[in-house]
């Protein structure tokens, strides 16, 4: 056979076709006389593949098309042209088939039945996947350990927090255990507690075997669970390569937000002690940034001279965006041993 | 961890039987999840009882004046619409999910339904149950009970067997043309089933003896979305009368044609499904 | 036609709130609602309308096609079924929707900080709206005219009833809406309420068929409940049934109806306000 990679993609496209009408009854009526459209090119002529047992986070902007490829990828949506290989299966031709295989999450929008409790929701896919009891038992249990699941069971679907609604559609992707899981935005919306419960659970996934494509925003997300990082802009794969590289060159930097107790006459003194950083007015009087890179400048170091300079009341630490790094990808920084 | 069955599917048979089974199960868990809801379950069973009854009466009064309408008594016309609201009362109970495409296809939860190994047309048929059916169900059976005891016909067995396949043809037929008509929302991009309703209450001339419509109306009744085929033709059939009350055999035949046609015309607006959010 | 059809495409009855605007159970009589959204699903809603008047003409075109019952011939029934579906038209189904979608929510409490009366509030939405209602009731009206050969002029002498009862008609429609929109406080499935609401005014005003082929006792009970008023006077004195002193005594109990039922909603909406504090509105 010709495919020999567990997911094969090739010149994939889709086109959304929108119509192109001005507003009003007046734009209806001549829309239906002189049918203008105006083409979108979600996904551009990609190629990927994935091997058994990879996992790779698939990011890039809003509107950059991840979500339009993993729906293909899944049978959703019927690609423009190319092809599209899943375990050597078509997934729009063979929708069934490669369900069965595959479990998706998309976080934006829930695959519970919103109007069943989540245990009716559970018990109607093992019997679309045609489990068995015992082996539908021995999955919920597991579930169950990872994600909390008991408490959700009595409860329908369009009664769950955001969270709790997360944790239960992770349960009905997973329920079947798919060698193939497409994650899509899982932990979007998250508090910390569930967001670290929901990564914890994926990298056990991927342990065991499970080829795993996650779509993310959330650099945590990225580092914790892949180590191969594809990066799609305008429908078109700008990087594909090593998670490791991108983010020791780009997602260095962390920025450190002082509140203090008395604004200082002046941020020189300050800049003077952290040469290797930058030190910037926050966003109020009392207020500070100072961006620096770990490696090397010391986060204490940081701390200390700060404190030397004004009496510091609060901090806080934000972790370079996923956002940082594409940008900086987009801007030509990554070096040509990243590009394909 | 156990993996994933692949359950073959050996046969057509077998197929049909996963799939009738998974059917039941869907609207098995709906039924339950709609039973929560005491009071609606009677507020809508009344108000399908009224609504229906107001039909009823409407007929009787006219029946209170003149004996017959171009050769049809009241009691023809109440089995008639006897007929149509049994029929549709069946079709709200088993599948009242065609209503909700516009909905599903729209505004984005159908993507949901791709992605479970079951046929998305039986999904979405079978993801809500219509609990003013059981008030059109008792109504209809009732006014058929009566109007059966009036008419001019002779109840054997053969004649009995032949009014159930002819009643839960009726009703297929109505689940097939819900099917197509709803299925426009693959097309037409609005949350709302307005066009599958407008086509609903032309359905709806079907509850009196298509006779009384001009040639173009009778035409599009019973040819081109075949509601007639719920009613009057059934009816035509159980009663011998018409000219062509024949045609009323093939009730089960055009039944079958329904349900091709909305299979049909789903699958090809499925390959028009864009989803949302692009 | 519409009650049943209405229940039909509503499953559950339970109006599209809580977060998930199910939006497709506004249906043809709602489809005014969607007028400035959504032109496609208004025209089709429309359509709907206009097969219902179809089958009605169809159906009463046979029925006297050996000769008129109670007075009735063909084209004065023609013009009799027309002016009750324009008076059916109006007040349709849009103000109590509404109504009852906000109360669900609890946005009746916004409502209710106006500096306006919450009855008053309702009946100038309901008057605002009529216009579109009377202008596509007037369309469908016009077209199925032209389509069976044109209705005779209103009875010449009876003008200034016809226009007085015309009138009265929309506060007279809007009595009873309002106060079935009201029935939401007590339940929360509308459209059910709303369904048989609709059955039991298009059969009591005479809309499906002149309350004159009612048996007698029926024919003495509606034309003295609020429902005549609503479709079958102004239909009665336009085709001359009700003429001089019979046709103003007629208008009079219109009259005496569009201010009992405003009391009468004005007590409901007393008794409604005190379940307010229970759903904590």
């Amino acid at each position: 056979m010709r495919c020999v990679s567990l997911i094969e993609v090739a010149q994939l496209r889709k086109v959304f076709r929108r119509a192109d009408k001005k507003p009003g009854l007046a734009g209806s009526v001549r829309h239906l006389v002189e049918r203008r459209f105006v083409d979108k090119v979600a996904v551009d002529d990609i190629d990927l593949r994935v091997e058994a047992g990879e996992a790779v986070a698939y990011v890039g902007p809003n509107g950059a098309g991840k979500s339009t490829t993993v729906k293909m990828l899944t049978g959703v949506l019927v690609p423009t042209s190319g092809t599209v290989h899943v375990e050597g299966r078509v997934p729009h031709k063979d929708r069934i088939a490669n369900a069965r295989r595959v479990g998706v999450v998309f976080g934006q929008r829930t695959q519970l039945w919103w109007d069943l409790p989540v245990r009716d929701s559970l018990e109607l896919l093992r019997d679309m996947h045609g489990l068995s009891d015992a082996d539908y038992r021995r999955n919920l249990e597991r579930l169950d350990a990872t994600l909390g699941l008991a408490e959700l069971l009595p409860v329908t679907a369009r009664k769950l927090s955001l969270g709790q609604r997360m944790r239960a559609d992770l349960a009905a992707a997973l329920v079947h255990t798919p060698p193939i899981v497409f994650l899509d935005e899982p932990t979007i919306g998250l508090d910390i507690a569930v967001k670290d419960r929901v990564r914890a659970f994926v990298r056990e996934l991927v342990a065991e075997g499970t080829t795993v494509m996650l779509t993310t925003h959330d650099l945590g997300d990225i580092e914790d669970i892949c180590r191969r990082l594809v990066i799609i802009d305008q429908g078109r794969i700008v990087y594909d390569g090593d998670i490791g590289t991108v983010v020791e060159t780009y997602a260095r930097e962390r920025t450190m937000h002082f509140s203090v107790a008395e604004a200082p006459a002046s941020l020189a003194g300050i800049a003077a002690r952290l040469p290797d950083a930058a030190v910037a007015e926050g966003p109020s009087d009392a207020q500070l940034d100072v961006t620096f890179d770990p490696a090397v400048v010391s986060s204490a170091r940081v701390l200390a001279a700060v404190q030397a300079e004004a009496d510091v009341v609060d901090l806080r630490i934000d972790e370079p965006a996923i956002e940082d790094v594409v940008r900086r990808v987009y801007a030509g920084e990554l070096g040509a041993g990243g590009m394909q | 961890m156990a993996s994933a069955q692949a359950v073959a599917a050996p046969g057509v048979l077998a197929r049909v039987r996963r799939n009738a089974w998974l059917y039941r199960r869907c609207l098995g868990a709906h039924l339950r999840s709609t039973l929560e809801y005491e009071a609606d379950f009677w507020i809508m069973s009344v108000s399908a009882v009224i609504a229906q009854g107001v039909g009823i009466v409407f007929l009787w009064a006219i029946f209170g004046s003149i004996p017959e309408i171009n050769g049809w008594t009241f009691w023809d016309v109440a089995m008639i619409y006897a007929l149509v609201v049994l029929s549709e009362g069946l079709s709200v109970l088993f599948a009242q999910g065609a209503w909700s495409m516009a909905f599903t296809v729209n505004l984005g939860g159908f993507d949901a339904l791709l992605l479970r190994p079951f046929s998305p047309v039986l999904q979405v048929l079978s993801s809500e149950i219509g609990m003013n059916g059981l008030g059109n169900v008792a109504l209809g059976g009732a006014l058929l009970g009566v109007s059966v005891a009036h008419v001019d016909v002779a109840w054997t067995p053969a004649t009995i067997a032949l009014f159930v396949v002819l009643v839960v043809s009726a009703a297929l037929v109505k689940v097939g043309l819900n099917t197509a008509t709803n299925a426009a929302a693959f097309w037409i991009k609005t949350p709302w089933s307005m066009f599958a309703f407008s086509m609903h209450t032309f359905g709806e001339l079907a509850r009196f003896p298509i006779t009384i419509y001009g040639i173009g109306v009778r035409l599009a009744l019973s040819v081109v979305l075949p509601y007639a085929f719920m009613s009057y033709f059934p009816a035509q059939a159980v009663l011998s009368t018409g000219t062509a009350h024949w045609l009323g055999f093939l009730t089960p035949l055009v039944a079958v044609w329904c349900l091709v046609l909305g299979a049909l015309v789903f699958r090809r607006g499925m390959l028009r499904y864009e989803s949302a959010g692009n | 036609m519409s009650a049943a059809a209405l229940l039909e495409a509503a499953p559950s009855g339970r109006l599209p709130f809580a977060g998930r605007t199910r939006a497709r159970r506004s249906m043809a009589r709602t489809a005014f609602r969607s007028l400035v959204a959504h032109q496609v699903s208004f025209l089709f809603g429309l359509l709907a309308t206009a097969f219902a008047v179809l089958s009605m003409l169809y159906l009463w075109r046979a029925v006297l096609a050996n000769g008129p019952l109670h007075g009735f011939d063909w084209p004065h029934m023609r013009a009799y079924l027309l002016v009750t579906f324009v008076a059916g038209s109006l007040v349709s189904s849009y103000v109590d929707y509404r109504m009852a979608g906000r109360i669900l929510q609890g946005d009746v409490a916004m409502d209710l900080v106006r500096p306006v009366g919450y009855q008053d509030a309702r009946f100038a939405e309901a008057l605002g709206f009529g216009v579109y209602e009377l202008g596509t009731g007037l369309l469908v009206a016009a077209v199925a005219a032209l389509a069976f050969g044109g209705v005779p002029g209103p009875a010449p002498g009876e003008l200034g009833a016809f226009v007085v009862s015309a009138l009265l008609v929309m506060p007279l429609r809007f009595g009873i809406v309002y106060m079935s929109g009201l029935v939401v406080f007590w339940t929360q499935n509308y459209i059910g309420v709303q369904a048989g609401r609709i059955a039991l005014v298009t059969l009591c005003s005479g809309a499906l068929v002149p309350i004159a082929f009612f048996p007698g006792w029926a024919q003495d009970v509606l034309t003295y409940l609020p429902f005549a008023g609503m479709a079958s006077t102004p239909a009665l004195v336009y085709v001359g049934h009700l003429a001089g002193a019979e046709a103003w005594r007629a208008v009079a109990v219109q009259a005496f109806w569009v201010v009992g039922l405003w009391l009468l909603g004005r007590a409901l909406w007393g008794a409604a306000s005190r379940q307010l504090t229970v759903h904590g509105g």
